[in-house]
């Protein structure tokens, strides 16, 4: 058990990673640590037809072609912007494609408002010029230029959360591939920083920023967009879920099982709440959250950590429920009668009809919307 | 299931193609399927059975004396093993699975351009449930299909007979337990895929239909292939390995699908049991065929899907039993046709990836190029000219008989790389990406190519297929949004031969349609093209034009929405079109044409038709009638057509029993009389009928209307509006106006509204006197108590001015004392329901009421200060008044006889003229008769 709270893709399948590196004869490009077969395989999987002798378990559940593109841009000149809705796991899959390409995917730049453009290039350490001067020493590379050094994957965070000035310092450094340091000397080439075979950059942003910092056009046609949709398949869903879930309880060393039925209860409800909000006339008729499928985890590992740590260690429906409303009632009154409505108009008679665990989630429910308003 | 070998032995297989035909054919097959049963299932049982089966299908339907081609649907590799197998066999019969009640319209093929689907119609229906009227069942051709070149070789080569053996369409809906005639729910609907829509909600019969019905052995093919969907399994896994397969391959191949997918088919037994039926209907036909022509089964060729090809019914085979019975066909009249189709409609209607009937024909285009076989084509046929020359028939090589076990153990085969042919590929969708706003360059072109190969490569494919270069454009070009009407994907798609549509060429059209063009010839329009087209028509100054013009409008009230749009000029009663503009797309609704085509020769008739169905339909209202009556008048301008309709009309108006389609019905009327005044010397019987029993009828229901709660005040204001409009002409034809004052004097609605409709119409009869109304008004504002109703009081007299015209002075002053003595509480909430009242329903009064008041109010602001509306001016005293000195006028008529000689003469008056007595007026009268004085006075003096 690793001592962190949360490890790197790369360290928590180190071993993984290793024994794929040892089986893997197919041709990797530049300094790859696995070929692209082998990184999808690591992504999504293994299946019995691929003869390995161990199984690979999914990391990453969604539609392959997403993956083969997103491989294919890194292995192409150009860099790999994954777009799509919070809580469709852009940034798992960003942290899953650098620890397998270049067995490091902590080299990231998080997109903020205050990100500026030292973030993405470097920056100076003050007392160490006041002392010695700039030089190379005295300069702190950021850990795009890092990727760049070390022919690595860079990750940049929510790139449309940054300004369009600071995500313009990225067109030079996907079209040239170096990053030049004026306050430096041309003597002996130092005052630039040439990229290594290898180095490409994952970009992640969100779909609901759009219109906050577009992206340049010419920032635009340095990157690859892939799209990741919302995940809409249950079947598909409740495996995101299980898996995510199942981490989480490893890394709290908590022994607790969950029903599959309470599994079932989180999903409907989820789809429940979701068609709502898309036949929704106004968005005081929908719930501010986006129900994506990171809050469905949410919602399961606030209830998992109260049962184990407040409960009987044991997951009931009442604690899902409650946790169900805390998590997803962010205004009130809004939130709380839409969900008041959801509880009474459709869970009540569904707890009527199928009875099982509905009830006492129906009942959970209600107490925990009494307690809030 | 056991091999039918030993049975078979007796048969002598002499078709060369077929191999030996001993029980050894397929063993070591058998044998090797024997221990991978034993290897994976833990030892021989249903694996076994399901893997021996495949093998005892495919050996079965090898050793089949009449020989079987097996096809799927859209592949390449079908329609190349069928042209090649054709030019080796050459037979004088091909048995095609393929509606039988088809077969006469497949010579017409030759005129229209491909893909066009066959059409079977059926409007009037006989045996069927009503509702699923009207029937239509469609199989599109596409000339990269295996059954086109059945189809051409058998029609353009002398001898040779082509038999459809399919059940008929009429059987098609009989088998079907619920008519899947609702469109596909993952059918495009957006407006610019009407491409896709062009099959209306037909029934799609496909020759080849071949696809897992078994959802997770789909899945899972498609998870092990690393593909998306089914077409693209297909073509990485069946068409690449057979399009250079030689035909033992090729059949044996298909025929080990077709069977695995029928034995992997759970679940819907309906669905399977007419397949099987399907296949006994076939092979009983086909027995009969034989028996009756004579014909040598080795001369023969069936063609079939795979999954027919793999049958197990006991009819099965030219020695099959006979034990089937083909159930008559229903009454229902079919009609047959030819409708243009396309790849967006065949791949839509059949569930089909974007793009992959687009993508077969391309790839049966370059298969042809490379492998140099001539398909069959033809002659005449619209598109390329082919310039295929037939070979005589060459020995076919015997094969090896089992091909399978080859064929299975091979790898996938890897295509070569065709560097050129991608290097193109990537440069159109560049160039396509740009025509359609994104801001592409040569760039993206070479980052397309090579993320083409990468992803090819990660595909385990030496060459990137279409839908890995369709990835790879997403991939690079899409950005976050799209700029134009179409995304990347589909532009690929369009790019890979786009969408191809059909066209049914002029000889092949129904007598109807032609018709149609043929009278449109003076607009000197290609109208058989595609696309709108403008037509000028200057009826003025080419009168010939006006015969189009006649014809067009007629299409627009026939065709959907678009076919025939008229931008300039109307048709209305009793006016000729001067000049007109219309927007043209016959071509592009070729379909909606040829359907019509099935209901008439002439479009006269069709309309004709759809008038008196209309007219005589159960739900047909007497304002529906008169709308026939109408359209009747000005589309085909026939009056024995008018009268027959109008006639009807009478009927259904007599039987109505609510005022609901009073406000209709005195709109067509109005209409209908006007026009009738003002083009006809005498009005027609019909309307004279209808205005007098209309009269009555409405008189008869007026009582009830006022009030009935679900009668509107507007239906209400249109039956007065009916009674009062057609008063003179019903009195005339002997109506008696007492009906209807008995009627209004029967009325008491309580409703304030109709209160004030019921003194409107009082007003208009006399029975109330202005003063009198205008009292009653000034009480209810004087009256708190009522104040607040006074608002839907005046709500009636707005509907009031429909029948009473001559109120709209009074209406004015009351609107105006509305205004000038409500409350704000009660005037302002009550103002939207005046506005919407007046722009919904009074839309034609507004107009006299702004005019009245125009009238009445002065027209300069300084001028108000002074004005006294007229009605609160003080009436002239009477003395005021000149008196009445004596008769006047009649000194005028004495000293100037003539006029009144004149007409006396004219009439027939024979009297003179009398002196005027000069006495008190009355006293002549008392000194004539003088009883009754006499009597008062004698009344008088005894009391």
């Amino acid at each position: 058990m690793s001592d962190l709270l949360r490890a790197p893709a790369e360290i928590k399948y180190a071993e993984e990673l290793d024994w794929l590196e040892s089986v893997d004869d197919n041709p990797k490009p530049f300094s790859w640590r696995l070929s692209p077969k082998m990184v999808r395989l690591f992504v999504l999987g293994s299946e019995r037809s691929d003869g390995l002798d161990r199984e690979i378990a999914p990391k990453w559940f969604g539609d392959r072609s997403f993956v083969e593109r997103s491989i294919v841009t890194l292995a192409s000149d150009r860099g790999l912007l994954l777009i799509g809705d919070p809580g469709t796991g852009k940034s798992w899959l960003a942290e899953l494609l650098a620890a397998a390409i270049s067995r490091n995917s902590t080299q990231v730049v998080q997109g903020t408002a205050g990100t500026t453009e030292d973030h993405i290039k470097y920056s100076w350490n003050v007392s160490m010029v006041i002392a010695k001067g700039q030089s190379r020493e005295s300069m702190i590379p950021s850990p795009i230029m890092t990727a760049m050094e070390t022919g690595t994957i860079g990750r940049f965070e929510e790139l449309t959360r940054s300004t369009s000035d600071v995500q313009d310092a990225l067109i030079s450094i996907l079209s040239e591939k170096y990053i030049s340091v004026p306050e430096l000397d041309s003597d002996g080439g130092e005052n630039i920083v040439f990229a290594k075979p290898g180095f490409s950059i994952i970009a992640t942003a969100n779909s609901r920023d759009r219109g906050v910092n577009d992206l340049s056009s010419a920032l635009k046609r340095r990157f690859n967009f892939v799209r990741i949709p919302v995940v809409t398949n249950k079947k598909s869903e409740a495996e995101i879920v299980r898996f995510r879930t199942e981490e989480l309880l490893r890394r709290h060393q908590i022994e607790l099982d969950v029903p599959p039925t309470l599994l079932d209860v989180l999903l409907q409800s989820f789809a429940d709440l979701r068609a709502s909000a898309e036949s929704a006339a106004s968005d005081d008729e929908k719930l501010e959250s986006a129900l994506s499928t990171a809050e469905q985890i949410g919602v399961l590992e606030d209830a998992i950590l109260h049962s184990n740590f407040f409960g009987a260690r044991e997951l009931t429906a009442r604690t899902l429920a409650s946790s169900l409303v805390g998590s997803l009632a962010r205004r009130s009154p809004e939130d709380l009668a839409i969900l008041n409505k959801y509880l009474h108009g459709v869970v009540e008679p569904r707890s009527k009809d199928k009875g099982g665990v509905w009830p006492e989630f129906l009942d959970g429910g209600r107490d925990a919307i009494a307690t809030l308003s | 299931m056991t091999s039918t070998g030993d049975t078979r032995k007796e048969t002598t297989v002499s078709t060369a193609a077929v191999g030996t035909a001993d029980d050894s054919t397929f063993r070591a097959l058998r044998t090797q399927l024997h221990e991978a049963a034993t290897a994976f299932a833990d030892g021989p049982g249903a694996l076994e059975g399901l893997l021996l089966g495949l093998v005892d299908d495919v050996d079965r339907a090898v050793r089949e004396p009449l020989e079987i081609f097996p096809v799927c649907h859209h592949s390449p590799a079908s329609a190349l093993a069928m042209a090649r197998r054709l030019r080796e066999k050459q037979p004088k019969v091909v048995y095609l699975e393929l509606c039988e009640d088809m077969a006469p319209l497949l010579t017409e093929l030759r005129n229209c351009r491909l893909p066009v689907a066959v059409q079977a119609f059926a409007s009037k229906i006989d045996g069927f449930p009503a509702d699923w009227a009207p029937l239509s069942v469609v199989a599109p051709i596409t000339e990269a299909s295996a059954e086109y070149q059945a189809i051409a070789y058998a029609l353009d080569t002398p001898g040779v007979e082509l038999v459809l053996v399919d059940r008929s369409s009429d059987h098609v809906y009989q088998w079907d337990e619920r008519p899947t005639r609702a469109a596909d729910p993952d059918a495009p609907e957006t407006a610019e895929e009407e491409e896709a829509a062009l099959h209306g909600d037909a029934v799609g019969v496909e020759i080849g239909d071949l696809r897992p019905r078994f959802a997770e052995l789909e899945e899972h093919l498609l998870r092990h292939g690393k593909v998306r969907h089914w077409s693209e399994w297909w073509h990485q896994y069946v068409e690449l390995p057979l399009s250079d397969g030689d035909y033992n391959t090729y059949r044996q191949v298909m025929l080990l699908i077709g069977s695995l997918f029928r034995r992997l088919a759970p679940g819907d037994t309906h669905r399977l049991k007419v397949d099987e039926d399907r296949e006994r209907h076939m092979w009983t036909r086909m027995r009969e065929h034989l028996t009756a022509t004579g014909a040598d089964p080795d001369d023969c060729l069936y063609v079939c899907g795979a999954f027919h090809a793999a049958s197990r019914v006991e009819e099965f085979g030219v020695h099959g039993s006979d034990t089937f019975e083909i159930s008559p066909r229903t009454a229902t009249v079919w009609q047959h046709g030819l409708i243009p189709s396309s790849h967006t409609a065949i791949e839509a209607q059949f569930g089909l990836a974007g793009g992959s009937v687009s993508i077969a024909a391309s790839l049966f285009a370059k298969n042809v190029r490379r492998t140099k076989v001539k398909p069959y084509r033809l002659a005449g046929q619209a598109g390329k000219t082919s310039t295929a020359k037939k070979r005589a028939a060459a020995p076919v090589p015997a094969g090896p008989a089992d091909k399978l076990t080859g064929f299975l153990r091979r790898p996938p085969v890897l295509d070569r790389l065709d560097e050129e042919e991608l290097l193109g590929w990537s440069v159109d969708i560049v160039r396509a990406a740009r025509r359609n706003g994104y801001l592409a360059s040569t760039a993206d072109a070479i980052a397309v190519f090579e993320t083409s190969i990468l992803l090819a490569g990660m595909r385990d494919r030496a060459k990137p297929t279409p839908y890995d270069f369709q990835d790879a454009a997403v991939t690079c070009i899409e950005k976050d949004a799209v700029p134009g009407r179409r995304d990347v994907r589909r532009l690929v798609e369009i790019m890979m031969g786009g969408d191809r549509i059909g066209q049914v060429g002029y000889d092949a059209l129904p007598p109807l349609a032609r018709d149609v063009h043929d009278r449109l010839t003076p607009l000197n329009l290609p109208l058989q093209q595609r696309g709108v087209k403008r037509a000028l028509l200057d009826i003025a100054g080419r009168p010939e034009l006006g015969a189009c013009s006649d014809v067009l409008w007629m299409l627009r009230h026939l065709l959907p929405h678009g076919a025939a749009r008229p931008i300039m000029g109307e048709r209305t009663l009793g006016e000729r079109p001067i000049q007109e503009s219309w927007d043209l797309a016959l071509g592009t609704h070729q379909r909606a044409l040829i359907e019509l085509g099935y209901e008439g020769v002439s479009v006269e008739q069709v309309l004709e038709q759809r008038l008196r169905k209309a007219a005589y339909g159960a739900k047909a209202t007497a304002a529906d009638v008169l709308k026939a009556v109408e359209d009747a008048t000005l589309y085909l301008n026939s009056r024995r057509l008018a009268d027959e309709l109008g006639a009807h009309a009478l009927h259904v108006l007599a039987a109505e029993r609510s005022v609901d389609g009073a406000p209709e019905v005195l709109r067509r009327v109005r209409r209908l009389l006007a026009y009738y005044r003002t083009s006809e010397p005498v009005l027609p019987g019909w309307i004279e009928s209808f205005a007098k029993e209309g009269y009555a009828h409405y008189c008869t229901l007026l009582p009830m209307a006022f009030t009935d709660d679900d009668a509107t005040v507007r239906q209400v204001a249109a039956t007065l509006g009916f009674l009062f409009g057609m008063e003179s002409l019903a009195l005339s034809l002997g109506c008696d106006r007492t009906q209807l004052e008995l009627a209004v004097a029967q009325s008491h609605p309580s409703d304030p509204a109709r209160q004030a409709l019921l003194w409107a119409a009082r007003t208009h009869l006399g029975t109330l006197s202005r003063t009198e109304l205008r009292e009653r008004c000034d009480e209810l504002l004087g009256n708190p108590l009522v104040l607040t109703a006074y608002p839907r009081y005046l709500s009636g007299f707005l509907h009031a001015l429909e029948p009473v015209p001559g109120l709209t002075d009074f209406v004015v002053e009351a609107v105006s004392n509305a205004f000038g003595r409500l409350p704000d509480p009660v005037l302002l909430p009550w103002l939207p329901t005046l506005i919407s009242t007046l722009r919904a329903d009074g839309s034609e009064l507004a107009p006299l009421l702004i005019r009245e008041a125009g009238r009445v109010f002065p027209a300069r602001l300084p001028a108000l200060d002074g004005w006294i509306p007229p009605w609160r001016e003080q009436p002239l005293p009477p003395a005021a008044r000149p008196a009445a000195s004596g008769p006047r006028g009649v000194a005028l008529l004495a000293a100037h006889p003539a006029t009144c000689d004149a007409a006396a003469a004219l009439l027939g008056c024979d009297g003179g003229w009398t002196a005027t007595d000069p006495g008190p007026r009355g006293a002549a009268l008392l000194t004539r008769y003088p009883d009754t004085a006499t009597a008062a006075t004698a009344l008088l003096t005894r009391i």
